[in-house]
């Protein structure tokens, strides 16, 4: 695998403000570890979080960042502003301290960033500013991180974040799974937990997770109702249903309208490490793409996960062998997370009985195959996670036979971005000259929009290399260079409105323009260097993506 | 009295010590302290109506019933309340001050007066007085007895009554109680809190002139007129009372402490007025006094005595000597060249020498007239406890740098440059008293040493106020008093513009010429980098205007109006509200209630208004007057006098001005030159005097721009455009296209040049600014503005007008030459800029207290000074402060911008701050960055 940075000693990780993202950061963090056993590593999080850090496995320090007292003195306005920033400086000279040499940002948010380029790291990976305050994505693979979770990209993107996020920080040996520690006191009372309730099934423990972090990615109380009721009552199951304190209000009618001994809520009765311990002892969890579906694969549990509105399997499902994904099939999803839904119609797209029934199937072992009978492939796609050869997680099909358009984007760009970001061995990889004369050949298959692509792509190089001669020479009027710098905004602003128009297309424009916002310094010459590396790698990537679309059937 | 209370017995021993201090001084010569005057008792009475006229729009406020005075001593602040309430009572402790009123009321009806126990109002019946007030008097009392007072007044006063108590603001330490004539100063928050125990609640304290008042700002204390109403009962008894004045209410009698030194000193004050006067006898007989009764004063009584002595003028011959002074030149020479060669020039010109020198024990002394300019006698002893006294005040002891006024003879100078921790400068305001000093006294060892020494003669003065105390000698007030008042003016003017960020509203009209001023005035403010808001209430404008349309009857449409400006000035106060000020500047015609004007003042807001203009023309300021701290008026003398009767706090000259900006020379087009230009033109609204004059110019090649002129001949053809109004810019376009502007002052009643006109209308800054020709009719202040026949020509007559027009226009080059200087001296000396610079030296320089305790709670002040372990976090809010941004995160952030040059460590912590901000308030609302579990 190509690598930055791959020695690392004192490594600081930036991942403020989730709990899933923490535990989804596991692979990399014990990557670092098995690829420098010596390394150091601290983790920033925000405050609320500091528990779940405790339980992750090589973490050597845990800092935290208080948001909610930073955000109720600015709220405070007047001298909470100064307060505020007070506590800010103090952290910051804090971090300054360690002397980190390699810090990995998780977060995209702006002020990461910032705190990032405050503390002068010299080397990173994933999101920081320069010193003007502008976003710097150095890494290749952070950029491909930026690019695959934008809107217009995301359905073309079949790579885990979580292996995104771990090839942005090098690290090529890792865990399949995410990692938790199971602690023997939290064991012990969820033991007792499950001892005190009143089971009066025999059959499997089943988790459910009701709640989820936007009402629109929540299943209806009414479905999980049915879901555990044909639990219940045809499979002999004991259920328990998790929850934070502030979900009691959502499990609590489920529990109520089940009515039956063989459900219990323990909603606000556990801790992190005590939720962890109970989903280690349940046989199933039931969820949406929640923290908990990630503290369940990262205990060994399996999950049937339901992605709904803006989740996405791909991008967050389940990391881990042998968990079942299932993402309805409409139109508009996944939709934006930023926006309401006031109708969630994916909701209605998956069947109680189906994940009751998948729930069940996957306590007997990993499920293999749907009958598109049972799930409708027009209404839901279920889908099995696996890891490939490279040691990257996938989603397999089960209720599909043949390959889709999507399936075959996706899995044309899995193999571009492995080829060209991560240097692995690719099935059908083609050859590819720098000055090659085959787009015809190579790209008449299909992919639209794409030879226009690789035409802008092979025009930018060309105009800097008129670039670099008008440099160079001296009686090359001034003009001359405002004319081909025109050129160049031109065709920048053509290649990405291309990938606006042809969607597919998205994912290679985007990381054009990421690539072109973080060129490095001012001189002509150095620029037009980077620039020419830019065009290039675009015409290369163009050239793989139509060999690769068109090799897949 | 609860039980709680003070004893009776410490009531009774206070009462009988003010009792017999009272008499014994009413006894001596009653005039002596409460007046000016020296012999006429209807002075007395004069004195005592302008008193009383401190205590505003008392009539508005409460019901001319019963008023009550607490302390009335011989009354002579009676017969001017006797002419607004129905019944008027006085009471005070002395029998021999009340037997006096007496004599002096004479049988007035409705006027009475009493004696009382000296702390309580044992005669008034419970819920019985309208109207409470008391001058000069609260703070002579003990604070034990003021303290019973508030509580008697409380008892006495009906529910809607209103109380209005003349006190001191300030910080001193506590007097010895038995000392009952003494300016005792209490802080704004021990006289709320007393108040508040007593069950009375502070509406205002509202600043107030009074004898003396020079001397008071030295002392650090500020005449005010508290006004309260009543609250609820009492919470607190006379104990906690007299303990929320002053927290370590001082022991009843302190046998050290001193308590004649006023009483001494005014009795001193007194001799030298009376032997001024010629009037040799009283002034022994005041002397005697002082050594007689004040046994426990500062004041050196030996000192008393030689004058006594020398009552008879035994004044020494002046004492003059070239040698001296030509040492002390060539010394100056090189450490204050200026002043050198100002005393050169004094020297050689032949001017009326009105300073004298005399001999005394330690040398020389100047007299001014009868007036020593240092201590007669004794100048050096004097002088060092001066400066031992001056060195006792906190401020002095806080500051590096003193900056006295007034030389005299340069003893107190030589005395507090003997403490070397202190740089000290001089600023002489008299040349003569220089001179003369250095012809009397060999200053070579003072010269030098001092940081600086300034002549001030001109209103140009520069000041480092830096870390200085500025100290008025109270001789050079007498001598050069307008001179010490600039000075003063200036001083604080330049500290307040230093150390001051008030934040400060403009509020303009609805419509009409002053909207333009009102904006001119927000820009001239932003750009002297203050922190203003400019409040455009011009969009309001039309609703106004459709009441005619809706209401026919006038006096219901002007009701309806006055119902819409209530209206809009509710709106004021909540935005205002929102964003707090320090400073409202009204412009003439703003929209605002006085109710609303009351609150703000209530708030401790500073209101003002610039009236620019005509007040003969515009009377409404006969109502508002009284609302604002600070009148600007284009006009002076009457008009300035008038106003300040209307109630109106302090009231100055302030003509209006240009803005470059806007009024400056344009290059035009053609077809501009065509629309706008003409050999001469008018802009202006179609006023009486205007038309009559105008209609006899139409056989000219004259244009007329602007509203409100007749359609009939000969107007239809000379009226451009319809009539319609015009933008400044199109002003300004008119003014470089035409050949000779006219610019004729408006008059409703008078045919052609108004004879008396006085103020300057803005045109003539404008034309000037826009180096545009213009013939302006004559006005009184004109000539301060512009010199006649050299920057501007004027005319007297239609008549005058018509020749200069023919002259004129056919000399373009000498109309340019004027233009020119006109222009020059419109940029020099009459922007906006140079205006509000003014205005804010007046309001700093009157105010500076006030804004400055301001300061201490305005919350950019505290995020200020918390923000001082890191100064580039300081300098950011004081940059925000400054630019009237908001007191949160995003006002402080809203400048700093990515992209724009590296960012410090402090710039990106703060968008660090805003991107947390902005980021959990999404996810408060359920969006982005939603947390997974």
């Amino acid at each position: 695998m190509k690598k930055r940075f791959p020695k690392k000693q004192k490594v600081l990780l930036v991942n403020i403000t989730r709990l899933g993202d923490m535990l989804q950061s596991t692979p990399t963090i014990a990557g670092i570890k098995m690829e420098n056993p010596d390394c150091h590593i601290t983790v920033l999080v925000e405050k609320q979080f500091e528990s779940i850090c405790h339980i992750i496995p090589n973490v050597d320090r845990v800092i935290s960042i208080d948001l909610t007292f930073t955000c109720r003195a600015l709220a405070a306005e007047g001298t909470g502003v100064i307060e505020a920033y007070e506590y800010i400086s103090k952290l910051v000279e804090e971090l300054k301290a360690e002397e980190f040499d390699y810090c990995l940002n998780m977060s995209s948010s702006a002020y990461t960033a910032l705190l990032l380029n405050m503390l002068k790291i010299p080397r990173a990976g994933g999101w920081t500013a320069d010193a003007e305050g502008y976003r710097v994505i150095e890494s290749e693979w952070a950029r491909l991180f930026a690019t695959s979770v934008h809107y217009h990209n995301r359905l073309y993107n079949s790579l885990n974040l979580v292996d995104i996020f771990r090839c942005s920080a090098d690290v090529e040996q890792h865990p399949e799974h995410l990692l938790v520690h199971v602690e023997p006191e939290a064991l012990a009372y969820a033991d007792s937990l499950l001892a005190e309730a009143a089971f009066s099934n025999s059959g499997p423990l089943i988790a459910v997770q009701a709640g989820a972090s936007q009402a629109k990615r929540q299943w209806s109380p009414s479905r999980f109702v049915e879901m555990i009721k044909i639990l219940v009552e045809e499979h002999d199951a004991r259920v328990i249903l998790t929850g934070a304190p502030s979900e009691r209000a959502i499990v609590e009618p489920i529990v109520e309208q089940c009515q039956s001994n063989n459900v219990i809520s323990v909603v606000g009765k556990t801790s992190i490490p005590q939720l962890t311990a109970l989903l280690h002892r349940a046989e199933v969890l039931v969820t949406g793409d929640t923290g908990p579906m990630h503290i369940a694969v990262a205990t060994g549990t399996p999950v049937i996960s339901m992605f709904l509105a803006s989740a996405y399997g791909f991008e967050t499902g389940p990391y881990g062998n042998g968990n079942i994904v299932l993402q309805p099939v409409i139109g508009c999803g996944p939709c934006n997370p930023n926006k309401a839904c006031s109708r969630p119609d994916c909701h209605d797209l998956i069947a109680p009985r189906l994940v009751a029934e998948l729930a069940i199937e996957r306590t007997r072992g990993i499920v293999e195959y749907v009958d598109r009978e049972r799930a409708n492939p027009d209404e839901v796609l279920v889908y099995n996670s696996y890891f490939d050869s490279h040691g990257f997680c996938n989603l397999k099909p089960l209720n599909v036979d043949k390959s889709d358009q999507l399936l075959r984007y996706r899995e044309a760009y899995r193999k571009l971005w492995l080829d060209d970001l991560g240097g692995f061995e690719v099935e059908d990889a083609p050859v590819i000259e720098q000055k090659t004369t085959s787009k015809l050949t190579v790209l008449d298959d299909g992919i639209e929009g794409l030879v226009d692509v690789l035409d802008c792509a092979e025009n930018g190089l060309r105009l800097i290399e008129d670039l670099r001669s008008a440099i160079f020479d001296k009686q090359v009027p001034a003009a001359k260079l405002r004319e081909i710098n025109d050129g160049l905004a031109t065709l920048d602003r053509e290649i990405e409105e291309l990938g606006f128009h042809h969607s597919p297309l998205g994912a290679l424009t985007k990381m054009f323009v990421f690539a072109k916002e973080n060129l490095k310094g001012s001189d002509a010459l150095n620029l037009a260097s980077q620039m020419k590396e830019v065009y290039g790698d675009l015409a290369r990537r163009c050239k793989k993506l139509g060999v690769y679309y068109s090799t897949i059937q | 009295m609860s039980e709680k209370d003070f004893s009776l017995a410490v009531f009774t021993t206070l009462s009988e010590r003010m009792r017999e201090d009272w008499n014994r001084r009413v006894r001596y010569d009653y005039r002596l302290w409460v007046t000016n005057t020296l012999t006429k008792n209807a002075e007395l009475l004069d004195e005592g109506e302008r008193d009383f006229a401190v205590f505003k729009n008392i009539a508005q406020q409460t019901k001319r019933g019963v008023a009550l005075e607490v302390g009335c001593g011989v009354g002579r602040m009676l017969p001017a309340a006797k002419r607004v309430f129905q019944s008027v009572l006085g009471v005070d402790i002395s029998e021999e001050a009340i037997q006096k009123a007496r004599t002096l009321l004479d049988s007035a009806s409705g006027i009475s007066v009493e004696t009382s126990s000296g702390f309580t109002l044992e005669n008034v019946a419970d819920n019985s007085i309208d109207y409470v007030w008391s001058f000069a008097s609260m703070p002579h009392m003990p604070t034990r007895v003021f303290a019973s007072y508030l509580s008697e007044i409380q008892r006495v006063v009906v529910p809607e009554g209103l109380v209005q108590l003349q006190v001191f603001l300030g910080e001193q330490a506590p007097p010895n109680e038995f000392d009952t004539l003494r300016m005792r100063a209490y802080t704004m928050s021990a006289l709320e809190s007393a108040c508040a125990l007593a069950g009375l609640q502070v509406e205002v304290f509202e600043p107030i002139t009074m004898p003396l008042s020079d001397c008071l700002s030295e002392l650090g204390i500020e005449p005010v007129v508290m006004t309260c109403r009543l609250s609820e009962s009492p919470k607190g008894s006379i104990e906690a009372i007299a303990a929320a004045l002053l927290p370590d209410t001082p022991e009843l009698y302190d046998a050290m402490a001193p308590c004649a030194d006023f009483e001494a000193w005014l009795a001193t004050h007194y001799a030298d007025r009376l032997h001024s006067d010629g009037d040799f006898d009283r002034a022994r007989r005041a002397l005697e006094y002082v050594i007689q009764n004040c046994k426990t004063t500062t004041v050196d009584v030996s000192d008393i005595m030689q004058r006594l002595e020398g009552l008879s003028d035994k004044r020494e011959s002046p004492v003059m000597s070239t040698d001296v002074f030509e040492q002390n030149m060539a010394c100056l020479r090189d450490v204050c060249p200026a002043v050198y060669s100002q005393l050169v020039s004094f020297r050689s010109a032949d001017s009326k020498r009105a300073i004298r020198i005399s001999g005394s024990e330690d040398g020389p002394v100047l007299w001014s007239g009868k007036t020593c300019l240092d201590h007669p006698q004794k100048p050096i002893r004097a002088a060092e406890a001066w400066v031992k006294r001056t060195y006792s005040e906190e401020a002095v002891q806080k500051s590096s740098r003193i900056i006295v006024v007034g030389f005299g003879a340069g003893y107190h100078i030589e005395a507090l440059l003997a403490d070397s921790s202190k740089r000290v400068s001089c600023i002489e305001p008299d040349i003569e008293v220089l001179y003369a000093a250095f012809c009397a006294r060999d200053l070579r060892t003072v010269i030098p040493r001092l940081e600086s020494l300034v002549l001030y003669e001109e209103q140009a003065l520069e000041l480092d106020c830096n870390d200085a105390q500025l100290i008025v000698r109270p001789q050079a007030i007498i001598v050069s008093a307008e001179k010490a008042e600039d000075i003063q003016r200036h001083f604080y003017a330049t500290r307040g513009t230093q150390s001051l960020h008030p934040r400060i509203a403009v509020l303009g009209p609805l419509q009409g010429g002053t909207l333009s001023i009102g904006e001119y005035t927000t820009h001239a403010l932003q750009a002297l980098g203050q922190n203003v808001r400019g409040i455009d209430m011009s969009g309001f404008n039309d609703p106004y205007m459709l009441v005619s349309s809706l209401i026919r009857d006038e006096f219901k449409q002007k009701a309806a109006r006055q119902m819409y400006i209530e209206t809009l000035s509710t709106f004021l106060l909540e935005s205002l509200t929102e964003r707090p000020i320090d400073i409202l500047i009204c412009m003439a015609q703003a929209p605002i209630s006085p109710k609303v004007l009351m609150e703000f003042r209530k708030r401790g807001v500073i209101t003002v208004l610039w009236f620019v203009e005509d007040y003969l023309r515009f009377t409404y300021w006969k109502e508002t007057a009284q609302f604002f701290d600070y009148v600007f008026t284009i006009q002076k003398g009457v008009c300035i006098e008038e106003i300040r009767k209307a109630g109106a706090g302090r009231v100055h000259y302030l003509p209006t001005a240009c803005n470059p900006l806007v009024h400056a020379p344009v290059e035009l087009t053609d077809a501009e030159k065509e629309r706008w230009g003409s050999p001469l033109s008018f802009v202006g609204a179609g006023y009486y005097n205007r038309q009559q004059t105008f209609a006899s110019l139409s056989h000219y090649p004259l244009k007329i721009w602007g509203t409100e002129w007749p359609t009939a001949r000969p107007f239809d053809k000379l009226v451009q455009e319809s009539g319609r109004r015009l933008k400044p810019e199109e002003y300004n376009k008119i003014f470089n296209a035409t050949d000779v502007n006219i610019n004729l002052h408006s008059s409703t009643e008078r045919d052609g040049v108004d004879p008396t006109g006085d103020f300057v209308n803005p045109r003539t800054f404008e034309l000037a600014s826009a180096g545009a020709f213009q013939l302006v009719d004559e006005r009184s202040l004109l000539a301060e503005c512009f010199i006649p026949g050299e920057e501007i020509v004027t005319f007297s007559s239609v008549e005058d007008l018509r020749q200069k027009i023919e002259y004129y226009r056919e000399r373009p080059s000498e109309r340019m030459a004027i233009a020119e200087k006109a222009r020059t001296r419109a940029l020099r000396d009459h922007t906006y800029e140079k205006r509000v610079e003014q205005m804010l030296e007046y309001i700093y320089a009157g105010s500076y207290k006030r804004l400055q305790d301001r300061q201490g709670t305005n919350p950019w002040s505290q995020m200020i000074e918390k923000a001082s372990f890191d100064p580039e976090l300081q300098r950011q809010c004081e940059r925000a402060s400054a630019r009237g941004a908001d007191p949160v995160l995003d006002g402080i952030v809203s400048e700093i911008v990515t992209g724009h040059g590296s960012l410090t460590e402090a710039e990106q912590k703060l968008l660090f701050l805003h991107h947390v901000k902005k980021q959990i308030l999404r996810m408060d609302k359920g969006g982005a960055g939603v947390k997974n579990g």
